[in-house]
């Protein structure tokens, strides 16, 4: 096949069912072994508003849905007029006949577009109604892109398999579309002969994290509705008949305490939120803490603060997350970098929660939650580690919080006999008494206090010791300069990197999935004596202030974007050459 | 045949002598033994103040939770393993103050958990603040000019929001109590047991013989604990006329509970599902397959 980077853009309404035409693209395109890559722009309103949906597929393996659009379709006028700035030079606008404004729009336009006027309206009401209208579209993709008329229909077919009655129409209206005149050579649009159907999955990093929890065994997840965390709740919810129990509370503060009294009782257990239901749970996340129960705490970010930007991405609550809560206590930040990682690595937060007895936070974002990638995951590589759980009486009461060498004491799950302890809030003495009350200010009690505190806090040193906490992943040797960054915003820097490289330009990554605890002394020792620009979406470089705190280096050049739109790699690279140009 | 050793734990409880208190932890240990509940099967879960210091004082698992938060955590323990008998006991500020929200939805949920509120109308652990449940003209801490916002009545809120099983009982008659406690560990779905468990030390109105002078036992007045519109009545009792103070069972329904409808549920206790299965993961996986 031959090299192919195609990024198409559906615009429209809320309610024009933009979303899952990109969705059907990307999957009959990813059967024929291309990589793609999903994101939508959205506001929060149920009807109208003006939204899209770009999938880009190609040969190569995608960081970003690209900054620019090859192939643009849109069904009003507010759609081509905000999507209008991103069409490539040589690319294909279409839009509906109907569309009033559109054709002086077009005249008007100074740029080497194609324009293209096409009947979407009245062949969705031929079809059936006007509701068929992102179904033509769909044949009219199609065609363009190179899918056989065959397997358009099969893929309408399967889609409605449930709902018989909407098979008819929908392939009428994809024929119809499918059969449309666009007047132009498309052929650089095509991607090539279909051959045999390759498997990968097509994944938000929000499934991901769902179906990486269920891999982990995870059994409980809780979580009230927020944006962009909903979608986890969606499939916890629609898969229930799995085992896996899902509930609904009546506010997040109720969420992390049903989830750390379902992880008391024993089994794996995960709440999930955005920073606003975040700031709910943080008495929670120190109750985890105290109690020494493992959770894991999804926080999917978007622009903040307060109600911020619903629909917009952001990783503005790195410091907040890291320090939400009175007091210290043990506790990992884990920001997935991709779709990938966001199920293994939720495996791994429920394994490090379990071994170190604390909460675990994985800290996503709007762009990660949300965006859509074809990917390949082998659930045989999710290994589950319970860490220690006592089951039998060793003679005299049983010391819940026995004070150990790695701070780790074996823990008891109810229902075990002889082993019955109290998990207090409170601080407390190995058998879980509390220091408080009548015991507290006595010398054995300050004594007491400050042993059971080094306890537990040892548990950081431990799990870093243990190598359980990833070093951050360095690309590129000798670079003249290093893209420090996490998450996320990793991928458009590898993006950005390859687009540097045709310049000319050496420019390296080193990316963080780990956040907390650090490794200080080898993270210092692997940023010393390099160039380092920071790329983070948030105003006030928290991640280059959470390093300058770990190692004492202050990351001076810095890339930040907090203007809800996601990092790409073209946007990046444009900054990283204003930078080094000085 | 477990006895009293198997329950009760060495830990001294940290109530004032004379606090009502007493008589409700005496009550409990009454109902789990004759209950002959399993001490290792049984949870008691609490929030913060005097009253949800009861955990310690008993030999079974036991979390002490966060204040006004003991609700959802006995949830989420009683979600994950329905085998476990699960008890929560807390104050009035506790539960019909900072965490009022969660008993309505914990009412409206109806899963098995026993809920024990000792009710003494003031914060005591916070050395006598005013409580959601103090009176008005109260004269506390907190309000030294008297309470100007009315009691909550946790009995008619019980009773609006579809409560099970609602009862008022006394620290100072512990038999009845026992019987109350034990009646609501017996139903099937959400028990609210509300106790005026007077606080000697910071709460000078509602002491014992304020109550012993209004007290009366429902089930000697004939009260049908079936009939909800007779139960609401008892509940705005005290309301109506202040020298009326009955105790007993108010209600009691026999409805659905959340775990016999759950679907999660349906192959038994989280606790004992099969933790791992790579054949169901990909399963799921599937459903994303673009094949
Ligand atoms: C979030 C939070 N706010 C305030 C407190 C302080 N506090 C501890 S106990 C309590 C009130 C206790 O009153 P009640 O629940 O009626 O229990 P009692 O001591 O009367 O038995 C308060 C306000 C706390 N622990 N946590
Ligand atoms: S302060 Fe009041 S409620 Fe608390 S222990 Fe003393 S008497 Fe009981
Ligand atoms: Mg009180």
């Amino acid at each position: 096949m031959r090299n192919y980077d195609v990024s198409i853009r559906i615009s429209g309404a809320n309610g024009d069912g933009i979303d899952s035409i990109g969705f059907m693209i990307g999957k009959s395109l990813a059967r024929n072994g291309l990589y793609i890559f999903g994101y939508r722009g959205y506001q929060s309103v149920i009807r109208g508003g003006s939204v899209w949906y770009q999938i880009r597929a190609s040969t190569e393996k995608l960081y970003t849905h690209g900054e620019y659009i090859d192939i643009l379709i849109s069904f009003d006028l507010d759609g081509i007029k905000n999507s209008l700035g991103f069409v490539k030079g040589g690319g294909i606008v279409i839009y509906d006949s109907k569309t009033n404004g559109a054709d002086e729009l077009a005249a008007s336009s100074k740029m080497d577009i194609n324009f293209v006027k096409l009947p979407l309206l009245d062949s969705a009401v031929k079809s059936g109604g006007d509701i068929y209208r992102n179904t033509v579209a769909f044949g009219i993709l199609s065609k363009i892109v190179g899918i056989k008329e065959d397997f358009v229909i099969k893929s309408i077919s399967d889609r409605f398999k449930k709902k018989p009655g909407l098979v008819t129409p929908n392939v009428t209206a994809a024929k119809i579309g499918y059969e449309l005149d666009l007047g132009i050579d498309t052929t650089k649009f095509y991607f090539g002969e279909e051959g045999e159907p390759k498997r990968s999955y097509m994944l938000s990093g929000n499934e991901a994290i769902a179906i990486g929890a269920a891999a982990a065994g995870c059994k409980f997840y809780a979580a009230y509705p927020m944006t962009p965390a909903s979608s986890i709740l969606d499939w916890f919810a629609s898969h229930e008949n799995h085992g896996i129990l899902y509930k609904q509370p009546e506010d997040e503060i109720t969420a992390i305490n049903m989830t750390i009294g379902a992880a008391s009782a024993g089994v794996r257990a995960m709440c999930g939120t955005s920073g606003g239901g975040f700031s709910l749970m943080v008495e929670g996340l120190g109750l985890a803490g105290i109690l020494e129960v493992p959770i894991v705490v999804v926080e999917a970010q978007r622009s903040g603060p307060s109600t911020g930007l619903p629909t917009k991405t952001e990783q503005g609550d790195l410091l907040f997350v890291m320090n939400a809560s009175q007091g210290e206590f043990p506790r990992v930040i884990i920001a997935p970098r991709s779709v990938e990682e966001c199920f293994y690595e939720t495996g791994a937060a429920f394994n490090i929660a379990e071994k170190y007895q604390c909460p675990v936070i994985i800290l996503s974002d709007l762009f990660l939650s949300e965006h859509i990638e074809s990917v390949n995951i082998e659930p045989e590589r999710v290994r589950i580690e319970r860490g220690k759980i006592a089951t039998e009486k060793a003679g005299g009461d049983f010391k819940r919080y026995l004070i150990t060498e790695d701070g780790v004491s074996p823990r008891a799950l109810p229902g075990t006999k002889g082993l019955e302890f109290v998990a207090p809030s409170d601080d407390h003495d190995e058998y879980g008494n509390l220091i408080t009350d009548v015991f507290v200010g006595t010398p054995e009690a300050v004594e007491l206090r400050r042993k059971m505190h080094s306890k537990r806090m040892k548990k950081l040193e431990t799990m870093v010791k243990n190598g359980d906490i990833k070093m951050p992943e360095v690309v590129g040797e000798g670079a003249d300069a290093y893209l420090v960054t996490f998450g996320s915003s990793t991928y458009a820097c590898i993006e950005a990197v390859g687009l540097l490289k045709d310049k000319g330009i050496n420019v390296g990554i080193i990316s963080f999935s780990y956040l907390h605890p650090m490794d200080s002394e080898k993270v210092e020792a692997l940023l010393s004596g390099k160039r380092l620009i920071d790329v983070e979406s948030n105003y006030t470089a928290q991640f280059a202030r959470l390093i300058r705190m770990n190692t004492g280096i202050n990351i001076k050049e810095r890339i930040l974007r907090y203007d809800g739109e996601a990092f790409t790699g073209e946007y990046l690279c444009a900054e990283v050459m204003k930078i080094l140009k000085g | 045949m477990y006895t009293m050793q198997d329950y009760k734990s060495n830990v001294k409880p940290i109530f004032c002598p004379g606090c009502g208190d007493y008589g409700v932890d005496a009550s409990m240990l009454k109902a789990l033994m004759e209950l002959q509940l399993d001490p290792s099967n049984t949870v008691i879960v609490s929030g913060i103040g005097c009253s949800s210091s009861m955990p310690h004082d008993f030999k079974t698992y036991g979390i002490h939770g966060l204040h006004g938060r003991a609700l959802p955590l006995a949830e989420g323990v009683r979600l994950a393993n329905t085998e476990l008998h699960v008890i929560v006991a807390g104050g009035d500020g506790d539960g019909y103050g900072i965490g009022l929200n969660h008993l309505i939805h914990a009412i409206r949920r109806n899963l098995n958990i026993t809920y024990v509120v000792m009710n003494n109308e003031i914060y005591g652990l916070t050395t006598g603040q005013a409580s959601p449940t103090s009176g008005m003209g109260h004269i506390t801490k907190s309000t030294p000019f008297g309470v100007i916002e009315r009691p909550v009545n946790p009995l008619s809120l019980a009773l609006a929001a579809g409560a099970t099983y609602v009862a008022r009982g006394f620290s100072g008659d512990p038999v009845h109590l026992t019987n109350l406690i034990k009646n609501g560990i017996l139903h099937k779905g959400f028990a609210l047991v509300d106790v005026q468990s007077p606080c000697v030390t910071f709460n000078k109105i509602n002491t014992y013989e304020w109550t012993r002078k209004r007290v009366y036992k429902l089930e000697e007045a004939g009260h049908d604990p079936k009939d909800f519109m007779k139960a609401m009545e008892k509940a705005v009792e005290f309301q109506l006329n202040p020298e009326k103070f009955p105790i007993g069972l108010f209600y009691e329904a026999d409805v659905p509970t959340y775990e016999e409808q759950e679907e999660a549920l349906k192959q038994g206790p989280l606790t004992k599902h099969q933790l791992q299965s790579i054949e169901d993961v990909k399963a799921l996986l599937e459903e994303h397959s673009v094949l």
